[in-house]
């Protein structure tokens, strides 16, 4: 099949996406490399005429930063906690919705609300579920969510005010963080079941095969190509999470006193944009770059073995 | 007799599964609905939040404890929103981008999953990796380098090349946004679940690729054309950082920049969170619209074959 | 997936042969802009941004005309660009391709920023042209508040001037009148209590508010960060300096402001007052308060110390019949020391970046020198912003004396009642020095001032140290 015509044809298909993607990907990719590895680069000193010294010191300084294993560790974390769960959720509502006809279109319709929805709103909304107002004993309201699990006999807990610990906080930017994936996964897994070849349902039904073994053995195998492509875009998505920790705490990346606290990498190369540092933002990226490229050879191994077409 | 017996216990038994059978479906159906309905709660939950924060004054934004609904419902802010920006002007810009970027980036799209998934070629492998790695560097320093770029500013040259300038034109606005390696992914997944078989049969038939691709692929791939459809409209329609940088002026300007602009902006300098909620609730009302169109093709496979899982 | 390892390689090969190649665009010198015969530029584009809401727009658009009636072939191209961050994150990128704008609104640290692009403009070169046209008379230069016009040279080197004061906003001190006149309180002019009995001072008015309502937290301060810069300020201690080595810019880590910050803890763990941060939510909203919580308790503070332009935020909703449940009185911030007044000065100031064609330039001036210089400019700037005047004059048109004479505790007299008490205190004002890294400095002591004074009770001396010590180390990390 590898014969010369077809190696030529697959080139001319591949021809407009690759022009484009060279002088709008590749190039910033090689930029950042090259800027990563001028010590002390800044954009806007170029342009008053300064030059730089090739070498690693961008490097040392990210990783020297006081704050740097901080970072490291909610960046990872939070994308090892959120593409699990928000997949298998995504997964379970994307069968769910498959499996019933009344109403199929109204929710249909809902899960698919977060994505019209503006994410400033969805900031608002997060900071009134859980944001305690007032001091001490004197409290005005300790958010929507205290109040429900206050019905449970649970005593308040301080989730994102100044005080609250980084384990309170790491839950609701998770929370966050797959509400907000829910409706793209929703989208794309449900695509995904719509291709599966309906044969093997009916084939699993003639044979009276319970609902978890259909699922398991039936559902999982089919939409396998779709789950790969979804855990391992999350999985790139989640190593670069910024907004939602922006969406929750605002530019101080943490609660009021212990600011930084949920800051991440691409939350540390933020905050070199505004001196137009990008020597150390584009080290950063490259540190963070070779993270995700290990991740997602583990996971695109792991697809090579599991995944069905 | 023997017979007689048996023929009595199996069509009690049959009998009696059926009855549970019944039930369990019933419960089986009723944690369904349970299960989506709670997540439905929660995912409405936000978009609700938009339109109440829309009817409510900025005094009663500001308040302490957040009224979960308006005390006085004023629509002033949908008003401003009208009057302020240029809404029709930008409507006009945003539907002309998003409708050719989304045509000519499906175009782009299809060509090259088909050749990931069908065509065998040289470096096929490094091509797709080399595309893979684009996705895992944070996006703010391709913009800084792809804003240089389109504004003529070339590397390793001292003075930008003014003819290469080309901010402020449509074009800026849909060109370097074209590929998306997450779609031709996602559609790669999906050509890759078409099974072969149907390749080879169309080769020996002596099918041309494209038309095996227009004929055969395509419609079995519906689905997944329809989420990229409806994922790239919205990318045209809620994108942000790039048009402002690119073309913000007033022949243009596209409908978030004309909205998220300083148009909100109180006189105090606070943004004014009921207004541009107001806004963002009229922008994301085509977007929904157009869900709701496409929403059938997503899940046409179902309905026809009239699947209940 | 094997094969991405051959692609780094390859990125690799190409990276090292671009790395010996590091380029430098020769910058134009825009120091060389003071021709001594600058004449009136025709037929140019001067583009200005900023980021006016709809209504000051309008104002700005009417002043573009009347520029446009004297200087009819320059044309003003002004751009709302989103908040302060946005114009300067545009600015930084723009500048790298070399298309920023000519003018644009700043903060001092945006400047220092933009320096090492050699592209602000030195406005000096402008004020003191000889030609009238361009140059500011002695008349004109100190019609500007002296407070703010010494932010331009606070850059480092005296001799420049990058930045022109567009229009400010500081704080002021909200108290809550009805309830001070009824106990016989009266307003605090200083922070510390000289002696048990001293009746002026903050400390001891906090202590009376807290023993005749339990329920109430007695102040609200807004701006953390504005707390602690002007109590370095108040006291002269030590805060930051621009200094060529990053370790020597940030010099707030000193025993004499944990002295000031330990003081504030006391009053914290009392309950006599809290910050915006702290209480999570608007200090205005406690101040203006009227709703009972769950409780049925209506919590809410006496006194609120907060920005001069939010004064509308700091009165209370009026009642159904129109009256107010209370009264509100505006006062000076609380000195430390009156023989050292003072008081922080925030908002815009615009500055000039160099354009291809020095013309551009000299027309951007002529637009700034236009609308800084015309009391009525700045007045009708100030009445529909809330922000005040930068030039004295200013205060002599009708229009405005109008204006501040209708000054009361409603809705809408409240804002020309805390633009009065700015006036007052204009002599007071000071501005930090700014450098790149000076914003982390004002973020960090934020926050250093949240988490000093609201540590848990019993926290020891070390631990507290110990929050100086980070937040500096942070600073410092950041600019490195």
């Amino acid at each position: 099949m590898t014969d010369k015509k077809n190696n030529y044809k697959a080139w001319l298909y591949l021809s407009p996406a690759l022009v484009l993607l060279l002088i709008f990907s590749f190039y910033p990719l090689i930029n950042t490399f090259r800027m990563a590895f001028l010590n002390g680069y800044n954009g806007l000193a170029i342009v008053g005429g300064e030059t730089f010294e090739f070498g690693i010191e961008n490097f040392k300084t990210v990783i020297g930063n006081v704050d740097f294993k901080q970072y490291l560790k909610n960046t990872v974390l939070l994308c090892v906690i959120t593409v699990p769960i928000s997949t298998a959720l995504a997964l379970l509502i994307a069968v769910a919705l498959n499996s019933i006809k009344p109403l199929q279109k109204v929710y249909q319709t809902v899960f698919f609300l977060p994505y019209v929805t503006n994410s400033i709103a969805i900031g608002m909304v997060f900071n009134a579920m859980f944001t305690r107002v007032g001091v001490g004993d004197l409290i005005e309201t300790q958010g929507i969510i205290n109040n429900i699990i206050g019905i449970f006999g649970i005593s308040p807990v301080n989730f994102v005010n100044n005080g609250s610990t980084w384990g309170a906080n790491m839950f609701v930017v998770c929370t966050y963080i797959i509400w907000h994936a829910l409706p793209f996964k929703i989208l794309v897994l449900m695509g995904g079941l719509q291709n599966v070849n309906k044969q093997y349902y009916e084939a699993a039904k003639i044979d009276a095969t319970s609902k978890a073994r259909t699922f398991f053995r039936i559902t999982v195998p089919l939409v396998s190509p779709m789950l790969a492509y979804v855990i391992i875009t999350s999985f790139i998505g989640g190593f670069k999470e910024y907004s939602s920790i922006v969406g929750i705490f605002g530019e101080t990346m943490g609660p009021a006193g212990s600011s930084g606290q949920m800051n991440t990498i691409v939350g540390y190369v933020y905050n070199m944009l505004p001196k137009s540092n990008l020597g150390n933002a584009s080290a950063a990226s490259l540190i963070l770059f070779a993270i995700i490229l290990v991740v997602t050879a583990i996971n695109g191994y792991v697809s090579s073995k599991k995944v069905h077409y | 007799m023997a017979d007689r017996k048996e023929f009595v216990i199996k069509d009690i038994d049959v009998a009696a599964s059926m009855r549970n059978q019944k039930t369990a479906n019933i419960i089986r159906l009723t944690v369904i609905y349970i299960f989506l309905t709670l997540m439905a709660v929660m995912m409405i939950f936000p978009f609700y939040w938009m339109i109440i924060s829309s009817l409510k004054t900025m005094e009663e934004y500001r308040l302490n404890v957040p009224t979960l609904w308006p005390k006085k419902i004023v629509f002033e802010n949908f008003v401003m929103a009208f009057e302020k920006a240029k809404l029709l002007d930008l409507f006009l810009h945003t539907l002309y981008v998003g409708a050719v970027s989304t045509v000519l980036s499906l175009v782009v799209t299809v060509l090259s999953a088909f050749a990931f998934a069908r065509l065998n070629f040289k470096g096929k492998g490094i091509v797709f990796g080399a595309l893979m790695a684009t996705m895992m560097v944070p996006g703010e320093l391709y913009t800084i380098t792809n804003y240089l770029t389109v504004s003529g500013r070339l590397p390793f040259l001292e003075e930008s090349i003014s003819w290469l300038d080309i901010t402020n034109t449509f074009a800026v606005l849909i060109v370097p946004m074209l590929v998306s390696v997450y779609y031709i992914y996602l559609l790669r997944q999906t050509f890759m679940q078409i099974p072969n078989e149907l390749y080879l049969a169309a080769k020996v038939d002596g099918t041309s690729d494209f038309k095996y691709l227009w004929k055969v692929m395509l419609p079995l791939s519906v689905s997944t054309i329809i989420t990229i459809t409806i994922l790239k409209m919205m990318g045209s329609w809620n994108a942000y950082i790039w048009p402002r940088l690119v073309a913000n002026d007033d022949a243009h300007k596209l409908i978030t920049n004309g909205l998220r602009g300083a148009s909100f902006v109180t006189e105090a300098g606070d943004t004014n969170f009921p207004a541009q909620m107001a806004a963002v609730f009229i922008v994301s009302i085509p977007l929904f619209l157009v869900f709701v169109f496409l929403r059938k093709y997503i899940m046409r496979g179902v309905s026809r074959s009239g699947i209940k899982g | 997936m094997r094969k991405i390892t051959a692609i780094l390689i390859l990125a690799a090969t190409i990276l090292s042969c671009l790395l010996l190649s590091a380029c430098g665009a020769k910058p134009d010198d825009p120091g060389k802009t003071d021709d001594p015969a600058r004449t009136v530029p025709e037929n140019v584009e001067v583009v200005f941004y900023h980021t006016m809401g709809a209504n000051l727009r309008a104002v700005l658009t009417k002043y573009i005309a009347e520029f446009n009636k004297k200087y009819p072939t320059i044309t003003i191209t002004e751009q709302s660009v989103g908040g302060y961050d946005d114009v300067r994150n545009q600015v930084i990128t723009e500048l790298q391709a070399g298309k920023q704008p000519a003018i644009a609104y700043c903060y001092p640290d945006h400047v220092a920023t933009y320096l090492r692009s050699k592209k602000v403009v030195d406005l000096n070169t402008y004020i003191n042209d000889k030609n009238p046209e361009f140059g500011l008379t002695e008349a004109q230069m100190n019609d500007f508040i002296s407070g703010y016009y010494a932010e331009g040279k606070s850059f480092g080197d005296e001799s420049k001037m990058y930045t022109l004061p567009f229009s400010k906003s500081t704080e002021v001190m909200y108290y809550n009148k009805t309830f001070f006149d009824a106990n016989g309180l009266s307003v605090p002019d200083h922070w510390f209590a000289n002696g048990e009995n001293d009746a002026t001072s903050m400390e001891y008015v906090i202590k009376k508010i807290k023993e005749i309502d339990k329920t109430s937290i007695p102040l609200g301060y807004d701006s953390e960060a504005n707390w602690f810069i002007t109590m370095t300020e108040q006291l002269k201690t030590p805060y930051t300096q621009a200094a060529e080595k990053v370790e020597d810019r940030f010099l707030f880590n000193d025993d004499k402001n944990a002295e000031f910050l330990n003081k504030f803890r006391g009053w914290f763990l009392n309950g006599y007052m809290t910050t915006q941060a702290i209480y999570g939510a608007y200090t205005s909203g406690l101040f203006t308060n009227t709703k009972p919580n769950d409780d049925g308790i209506v919590i809410h503070s006496y006194i609120s110390i907060g920005s001069s332009a939010g004064a509308t935020y700091q009165c209370p909703s009026a009642n159904d019949d129109g009256t107010y449940p209370f009264e509100v009185g505006i006062a000076q911030i609380p000195q430390a020391d009156t023989s050292n007044k003072k008081v922080i000065s925030q908002g815009p100031s615009i500055c000039m970046l160099a354009q291809k064609d020095s013309k551009v330039n000299d027309a951007a001036w002529l637009f700034i020198k236009y609308l800084l210089t015309s009391p009525e400019f700045q007045a009708e700037f100030s009445m529909t912003s809330g922000y005040v005047p930068v030039i004295r004059s200013t205060f002599e048109l009708d229009a405005y004396k109008e204006f501040l004479a209708g000054a009361n505790y409603t809705k809408d007299g409240i804002a020309a009642l805390s633009a009065k008490i700015c006036m007052e205190q204009e002599s007071n004002y000071f501005t930090s020095p700014a450098f790149v890294g000076s914003s982390d400095a004002r973020d960090k002591v934020g926050e250093l001032l949240v988490a000093y004074i609201s540590a848990p009770e019993g926290t020891s001396a070390a631990d507290l140290k110990k929050l100086f010590e980070d937040a500096y180390n942070r600073c410092v990390s950041l600019n490195k």
